[in-house]
């Protein structure tokens, strides 16, 4: 059992645990302080050298991810010694790195820059024709572009490709200033969690195929959500956009911290989820191949709840919200139908994994489970209202409240995706996590439960 | 300048590799000793001798012996270091293939003080012939029966100055690229795969045989207080002859040059030396005046012993174009792990070449300083500040050189 | 065509296995044992040394571009390697670059080979030729071919 103990960074007393890396104290507290190579998921190889600080009774400054806590130890992490450090080494990684900010999407969330404004701001003393060169747009597959002349060999991309997903298809290869990532000649990176390699890399030197010259990023608004790709429930950054005169669109998503479930990843599948999310969407409200106003369809809805009495059932996608589920639930008892969402079809054996991946698609079935909904595919009935289950059911008539185009029925609206609205959802582990409103259209799609509303009314 | 053959004793002998020519001339005659002394007794013999490694760095060997442990459930083993790639350096050669015999004696010692069983001799990949030389008279050993006790297996290296630092080589050992590894913050034994490891250099181990033999007091006889005993000194260069000659530490080294080496080739004068493999940093003829061939003397004066591999230049010599030389030696062999070495090197050397072409400026030469300045102190391993250290005594030492080509 | 161990090097290479701790250490030798099979490391032996010792093909992929010895395509000519560093340097290897050049063979130049006091010095197929001169240069070459 390791104790807490006292320290002192830069004259302010801390409490850590004894043993523990002095650079974790260092994150915890804000204390900010350059490193490229350290990431908490991956651990210290202490190549970068730039999270130097001084430990009093050292003589040379200290990497502080090599460096344990031990009581009474007294850092530095600012003063002119070490700023000097830090400006002389940053100038070492950048006398072979290429100018290439104005066309590198890195630009805007990239560790160079940053550490540069704070801590260099000199001129280069070398000149471009003397600069290492390297290979420039590589695709190493599963979407990820290498541009080995950027790279700061911090190492982190192939000891995830080690260390996590254990599939080793990054290395550095060569030597000395020759040395630089690769695949193996001829062979691809391919494993599900790749891209979060390009989250990894703190320069621009893996970057996402998928959004490559899409959009700078401090265009970008971020939204906190979760992946509706599997029960899992991984935390996603929502990155979108309004440019002007066009919609709110989303550019990608990014894994959002979370120890308790995600910790660092998502997979790429989830991660590439967005698309679908703005890709053949039903748009308009038809009734037997003709556009109709909501105020017709409401009406034509309350007309066959009527004709229909008892003889109506309600399924349920096990992807919506817990309060969509429960506002349905809740319409379902007020007209007396029975509520279905068949679970099976969310089953995927072959998509699960013993990382982040679980074999069951649907990110709130475990409401479903929770709520006594019957899980079983429902006989033949003669009013179906069905809340985007992906199923096909049989029925006399059907009602159809679908976010994407393709369900036959007589009634179809569109309703809002999950991007669209805020929610909350829970995971296959039972944690209840938030989704906010991300995308805001300029002819907003309703949402479920103001059609529920309207209805009641 | 009295002769010394600690480790050079049977180098003139025809046929001295092997094992008939070596029982003729005492060989393994030593490992009697091991019936009278436990190992802790061994250890502390070379500990009262202050055996020095050989291999550059000058610690003491008895010191290190005694972090490998007794008594552990792991096994330990011996690596001996024969990466000798240091520029200016070719003692350690001499050894594997006139003498290999006395490396296995010592050896077998070194195994039973540190208690392990197993002894791996790691040779540069471009030792090839010598590696040849040294598994013949290995293969003798084992037929004769005398390495019972011990295995010794070759592991032969394939082009990697770094592989010579000691936990590079243990890295290259295990399967890998040589990076050095971070420094543990106790003093504790090297790592292979988890099992302690001693790692000393061939000339250190080739030494523990006189010694355990004849006691420490004898080994003291030889050199100076603080430097006892002797090292395999070198000379290469401009040199009248060439090559390796045993000498006791304390040696003036003008004497040593004058005596061993016939003095300056072609009758000229010495400008410059580098005294220990070409990490040193380099001394002009004038400090090299009152030198002595020892740890202490070439500390004192700024620079290091090192391997004790000297390089001679003469008058003649262009001083931008041998840092040059050197710097390129160092762009190509940095691991390339840490960022102030891989890049620092790489653009010190192509900075000389500037200057060397003429093409540089005066704030080209500080900047060469403040790139050597970055890199002291700031690296995972040793090969930085070793750079560091030449380029800076280049330019000290001879800066109206560098001056004049900008 | 894929690589295959010949029979005397599946030998050696279960002998090794039992003077080291760990398989993974088998990695230099098996690439040395590789390069000599076929005169420069395929893909192929790559993949069959990773199973023999249990390393991911890439990880030996980083070891061979590491050390200078090794090589990934074959020697169309005689490979001369000359040593540059500087105790030969100062003995004349520049010289004897110059004449390399107007023989057919490839020149690589390497780093210090621990000949310093035989300088100048070159390898040829993992033999040292020292002590050179102009005129030894030659009847080296014309013995060689």
């Amino acid at each position: 059992m390791s104790e807490m103990v006292y320290v002192i960074v830069d004259e302010t007393t801390y409490k850590a645990k004894e043993g523990s890396l002095l650079i974790d104290l260092l994150i915890k507290e804000n204390i900010k302080v350059p490193y490229f190579c350290y990431h908490e998921s991956l651990g210290a190889d202490g190549n970068c050298r730039m999270c130097m600080v001084e430990i009093e009774g050292q003589k040379r400054p200290q990497i502080a991810c090599d460096t344990l806590i031990k009581s009474g130890m007294k850092v530095r992490s600012k003063g002119e010694n070490i700023q000097k450090v830090r400006t002389d080494i940053l100038e070492l990684e950048l006398i072979n790195h290429p100018v290439d900010c104005p066309i590198c999407d890195q630009a805007g969330e990239c560790s160079l820059q940053d550490f540069y404004m704070d801590y260099g701001l000199h001129n280069a003393k070398v000149t471009i024709a003397d600069k290492v060169k390297h290979s420039k747009h590589v695709d190493l597959g599963s979407n990820v572009m290498l541009d080995q002349e950027r790279c700061v060999l911090c190492a982190r991309c192939t000891r995830f490709t080690d260390k996590i997903t254990h599939t080793h298809e990054l290395g550095i290869i060569g030597r000395g200033d020759d040395a630089k990532v690769s695949t193996m000649p001829g062979r691809k990176l391919s494993n599900p969690y790749a891209m979060n390699v390009v989250d990894l890399c703190p320069v621009g030197a893996l970057t996402s195929k998928d959004f490559r010259f899409s959009q700078r990023v401090w265009f970008l608004q971020t939204a906190n959500s979760i992946c509706h790709g599997c029960a899992k429930g991984c935390n996603i950054y929502i990155d979108h956009n309004k440019i002007k005169y066009q919609d709110d669109v989303i550019y990608r998503f990014r894994p959002r911290r979370n120890d308790a479930v995600n910790g660092f990843f998502i997979c790429d599948e989830g991660r590439l989820s967005y698309k679908e999310l703005q890709e053949n969407r039903q748009e308009e409200i038809i009734l037997h191949d003709n556009i109709i106003t909501e105020d017709e369809a409401l009406e034509q809805i309350k007309n066959l709840i009527q004709e229909f009495k008892n003889n109506t059932i309600i399924t349920i996608d096990a992807n919506l919200y817990n309060e969509e589920i429960d506002a349905i639930v809740a319409f379902a008892k007020k007209i007396d139908a029975k509520v279905y969402s068949p679970l099976e079809i969310y089953m995927d054996e072959a998509f699960g994994d013993d990382m982040l991946k679980s074999s069951n698609r649907a990110a709130n079935a475990k409401k479903i489970q929770n709520s006594n909904i019957r899980t079983e595919t429902p006989a033949k009935t003669g009013l179906l209202i069905n809340f985007n289950h992906p199923q096909k059911f049989e029925a006399d008539e059907t009602i159809n409240f679908a976010t994407h185009k393709g369900k036959q029925a007589s009634l179809t609206l569109p309703v809002a995706v999950y991007s669209e609205n805020s929610g909350t959802l829970t995971n296959e582990d039972g944690l209840i996590q938030t989704c906010q409103k991300a995308v805001f259209k300029n002819n907003p799609t309703p949402t479920i439960i103001e059609y529920l509303i309207r209805l009641s009314s | 300048m009295r002769e010394c053959k600690i480790v050079s004793r049977k180098f003139d002998i025809k046929n001295s590799h092997t094992l008939e020519v070596a029982r003729l001339h005492d060989g393994y005659r030593t490992l009697q000793k091991l019936q009278e002394y436990a190992p802790t007794e061994i250890i502390q013999i070379i500990k009262d001798a202050n055996l020095r490694g050989k291999g550059g760095g000058g610690a003491g060997a008895g010191e290190k012996w005694e972090l490998m442990p007794q008594n552990s459930d792991k096994l330990s083993f011996l690596a001996v270091n024969c990466d000798e790639s240091e520029p200016g350096t070719f003692k350690d050669r001499q050894i594997i293939t006139k003498d290999p015999h006395l490396l296995i004696e010592g050896i077998l010692i070194t195994c039973y003080a540190i208690k392990a069983h197993h002894a791996y001799i790691y040779i540069r990949g471009e030792y090839k012939q010598y590696q040849d030389i040294l598994q013949f008279a290995i293969n003798e050993a084992y037929e004769a029966g005398l390495l019972k006790e011990c295995d010794i297996t070759i592991h032969r290296g394939a082009g990697a100055y770094i592989c010579g630092e000691k936990s590079a080589l243990l890295e290259s050992m295990e399967g890998k690229r040589g990076h050095p590894r971070l420094k543990p913050k106790q003093k504790e034994p090297e790592w292979f795969f988890g099992n302690p490891t001693l790692v000393n250099n061939v000339e250190t181990i080739a030494s523990v045989p006189f010694i355990v033999q004849n006691g420490a007091d004898a080994y003291r006889e030889y050199g100076t207080q603080k430097s006892p005993g002797t090292l395999l000194f070198a000379m290469s260069g401009h040199v009248e002859k060439p090559g390796v000659y045993e000498a006791e530490f304390g040696t003036s080294m003008m004497e040593y040059i004058k005596y061993y080496g016939g003095g300056i080739k072609n009758g000229k004068k010495l400008k410059a030396l580098i005294p220990g493999g070409v990490s040193c940093g380099v001394l002009t003829a004038a400090e090299c005046e009152n030198l002595t061939l020892d740890y202490e003397s070439l500390r004192g004066i700024g620079s290091s012993l090192g391997t004790g591999g000297m390089i001679l230049m003469d008058e003649d010599t262009n001083m931008v174009e041998v840092l040059k030389n050197i710097l390129e030696f160092y762009h190509e062999e940095s691991c390339g792990q840490c960022t102030p070495c891989r890049e620092g090197t790489g653009w010190s050397d192509k900075l000389v070449g500037k200057i060397l072409e003429g093409n540089a400026t005066k704030e080209d030469i500080d900047k060469l300083l403040d790139i050597a300045n970055t890199m002291n102190g700031k690296t995972i391993c040793v090969f930085a500040p070793a750079v560091s250290s030449v380029i800076v005594s280049f330019i000290k030492k001879f800066r109206d050189e560098f001056e004049d080509r900008v | 065509m894929s690589f295959v161990f010949s029979d005397e090097n599946l030998l050696k290479i279960e002998e090794l296995k039992k003077r080291y701790p760990s398989p993974e250490a088998l990695c230099l030798p098996c690439l040395w044992m590789a390069q000599y099979q076929d005169g420069f490391i395929k893909l192929d032996a790559i993949d069959a040394i990773s199973e023999q010792i249990g390393i991911a093909p890439m990880e030996i992929y980083r070891v061979v571009t590491f050390y200078t010895m090794f090589k990934l395509s074959p020697d169309e000519k005689l490979n001369v390697q000359v040593c540059k560093t500087l105790s030969c340097k100062l003995c004349g290897s520049d010289e004897i670059l110059q004449h390399l050049k107007n023989k057919d063979v490839k020149i690589t130049h390497v780093e210090c080979l621990g000949s310093c006091g035989t300088a100048p010095v070159m390898q040829i197929n993992d033999v040292n030729y020292e002590n050179l001169t102009i005129e030894k240069v030659d009847t080296i070459l014309e013995g060689l071919s």
